[in-house]
């Protein structure tokens, strides 16, 4: 099964259409304020450090699962029907 | 794994995919899969956006200092204001109370109160002081022309010109400015053009004729309001209009009217005479602005 996944993931690279896709995600996510929410976790979680040495990684292992919760159901189905339609 | 795809020439890949899609399970995987690997590029783009943003001291200088809150917080209890400030305290000051009527008055308005209660203030002081002095005046400014303190009058009579000058400059705009004593409000009266003898005393009459010519005229009802010796009217329409308007008074005030006709001519009068030289004197100095009004002033007496 992953090597199927990947298989459709690497033609889509190749034919430039997941650069399309990234950037509509990246744009809907703008626009419905999830990025706006990330940033105030990230800033939280600086707070919480007392703004020292905040490396990368405590950001990605502390903001990605609850910013990943935070994406509108709305813009995960388009994107989602997107690439199906897509690939079909 | 990558490694492995990568070997596959663009064919291959192409055969396979179709391959994929053929099944709808699969196809629904790898969009799945492919939505994932999406979203987890956009989040770390925004992450890394982010984290350059803290190291570099972007996200600070964009957003600026963080403002201390707890000093502008507003304050919600029932004897403050909205900065804290007790309420309690002002209370007792905003209302006084009168020392001239107990009343209790706002603190914003006793100044004004206390102006008209107890006639202080600027404005009743000058109406006061100036009632005192007219008050004051009119006893030598009857008597003055014919008793040897002619200078007082003579003073006296001048100034009261003058206010009246003054009057009819502003009496537009003032018309609170007309009280005075009893000169000054007659004399603004005949001024305005609408005064009749009917409504003066026999003392308020000599005072004036003294001053102007007085003649009704026919046209406009109106007294004429220049001088004693004034070109539009002649002798004898003054002396008769001075011998109906006081004949029902005194005698003594009939010698007044013939003191003022005196003064009226002066080629005639002797310049002996210090009463008729003082007011040919007030003639001259009320005759010069009054020829300036003329042209601006529909003078009623044209006949």
């Amino acid at each position: 099964m992953t090597v199927n996944n990947t298989i459709a993931h690497q033609r889509l690279t190749l034919t430039g259409d997941r650069e399309r896709f990234k950037e509509l995600l990246r744009r809907r996510l703008i626009e419905c304020g999830w990025r706006d929410q990330v940033r105030m976790l990230c800033r939280e979680i600086v707070k919480e450090n007392d703004g020292n040495n905040v490396t990368f990684d405590t950001l990605v292992t502390r903001v990605t699962p609850r910013a990943r919760a935070l994406v509108p159901d709305t813009v995960k189905k388009e994107l989602l029907q997107k690439i199906k339609t897509h690939l079909y | 794994m990558n490694t492995i795809i990568s070997e596959f020439s663009m064919n291959d890949l192409n055969s396979k995919f179709f391959e994929i899609m053929q099944n709808e399970k699969s196809a629904e995987d790898a969009a799945n899969f492919i939505y994932d690997n999406v979203y987890d590029d956009v989040a770390l783009g925004v992450l890394f956006e982010f984290h350059h943003g803290l190291k570099t001291g972007l996200t600070e200088l964009l957003e600026g200092e963080k403002e201390e809150d707890e000093g502008y917080k507003i304050v919600n209890s029932p004897e403050c204001d909205v900065f804290g400030f007790s309420m309690l305290k002002k209370t007792p000051d905003s209302n006084c109370s009168c020392p001239n009527c107990d009343r209790p008055v706002s603190a914003t308005r006793f100044a004004p109160h206390l102006e008209k209660c107890m006639g202080m203030g600027r404005n009743s002081s000058r109406i006061a002081s100036r009632r005192i002095a007219s008050n004051s005046r009119e006893p030598t400014s009857y008597a003055g022309l014919l008793s040897d303190d002619e200078d007082d009058a003579d003073w006296s009579t001048i100034h009261s010109e003058r206010r009246k000058r003054r009057i009819k400059n502003n009496n537009s705009k003032k018309p609170a400015k007309i009280h005075k004593g009893n000169n000054g409000n007659h004399n603004s009266d005949s001024n305005d053009g609408c005064a009749t003898y009917e409504t003066m005393s026999a003392n308020e009459k000599k005072n004036l004729l003294l001053q102007i010519c007085g003649v009704v005229s026919e046209h406009t009802k109106k007294l004429c309001t220049r001088s004693t010796r004034c070109p539009q009217h002649t002798e004898e329409q003054r002396r008769a209009l001075r011998n109906s308007v006081l004949e029902p008074s005194t005698p003594e005030s009939q010698t007044m009217g013939l003191t003022a006709d005196e003064a009226g001519s002066p080629p005639d009068s002797s310049p002996s005479s210090s009463c008729s030289s003082s007011s040919r004197k007030r003639d001259r100095h009320r005759a010069q602005p009054r020829n300036k009004k003329r042209d601006r002033n529909i003078s009623p007496n044209r006949d």
